[in-house]
């Protein structure tokens, strides 16, 4: 597991906190066993380096008021049709479009940080789900916590960053 | 019984109208509060709501106030199905008017469990 715990400030959660207990990591089990798998297991902490992402897909949600901050999601193009698949219970000749990828992957970011903005003392304001396949801003030093996970052995990188 | 469900995921609506189907409800979709409000006040009969919270045009605690609002609706069960599980969100929600509370992600026996709790499924009797 890559795991970067580097500051323990923005969104008024106290990373530092999380000890062994990562709530991060139980929230991103969570959604990926309910909503996702349908079973609990299929989402584990990535082991080892971590291959260039091709065609990389991300999905984030900001948090404001609560102190400001950013929920991350990133996954190769590969991954998120097979996550979409999963997430809508297709068969494997069921057609994936862009238009289900986007809305999947962005409703994975939006449960995941939803859950995430609630470990935070004060009431926050989730804004609603962005998907790109570019990268949004995040400068190296706002990075609060990351967490490279392997799904189904393919990676998927949570991601929590300090918004200005 | 017939279900509106509102969520400006289309991903969420299908998971959570696919639930419903297997439970023996209809469906009809709306991707905002606004929206559902207009099928309502079309005329499309509802005997639940499943509502999301965080929507653009029309939020799901403005939706369920207008429906609150509307003595033609008093007989519709709103249930919040949503990411905001802060204790201080869920009593605004209830205060609003909804009848009950589910946080994603939920499990299809969450669902089912809020759906017993509100009368509109029956309880499996335990063989």
């Amino acid at each position: 597991m890559t795991t970067d715990v580097t500051d323990a400030g923005g969104m008024g959660l106290d990373v530092d906190a999380l000890g062994n207990t990562d709530p991060i990591l139980s929230i991103a089990e969570e959604v990926f066993s309910a909503m996702i798998d349908g079973e609990p297991g299929l989402l584990n902490p990535w082991y080892g380096d971590r291959p260039d992402p091709v065609e990389p897909m991300h999905a984030w949600v900001d948090v404001h008021e609560a102190g400001s901050g950013r929920v991350l999601i990133e996954a190769e193009r590969g991954t998120v049709v097979e996550l979409t698949r999963a997430l809508l219970a297709m068969g494997p000749d069921e057609e994936v479009t862009e238009a289900d990828m986007v809305d999947g992957l962005g409703e994975v970011a939006n449960v995941v940080g939803g859950n995430v903005k609630a470990l935070v003392p004060e009431t926050g304001v989730l804004t609603l789900p962005q998907v790109s396949s570019e990268r949004p801003p995040t400068p190296a030093e706002d990075l609060l916590h990351e967490l490279a996970l392997d799904w189904r052995g393919r990676l998927v990188v949570l991601s929590l960053w300090r918004l200005p | 019984m017939r279900a509106l469900v509102i969520d400006d995921s289309r991903t969420m609506r299908r998971i959570v109208a696919g639930q419903l189907s297997n439970l023996g409800f209809e469906t009809v979709e709306a991707a905002d509060g606004r929206a559902a409000l207009d099928l309502l006040e079309a005329g499309t009969e509802v005997e639940l709501a499943c509502i999301d919270w965080n929507m653009p045009v029309m939020n799901g605690l403005e939706f369920v106030g207008a429906v609150r609002e509307n003595p033609a609706w008093r007989d519709v069960t709103l249930m919040m199905v949503t990411t905001e599980s802060e204790q201080g969100q869920i009593v605004r929600a209830l205060a609003a008017g909804a009848h009950e509370y589910l946080i994603k992600p939920f499990t299809p026996d969450a669902f089912r469990e809020k759906l017993q709790l509100l009368g509109l499924v029956e309880y499996e009797e335990i063989a």
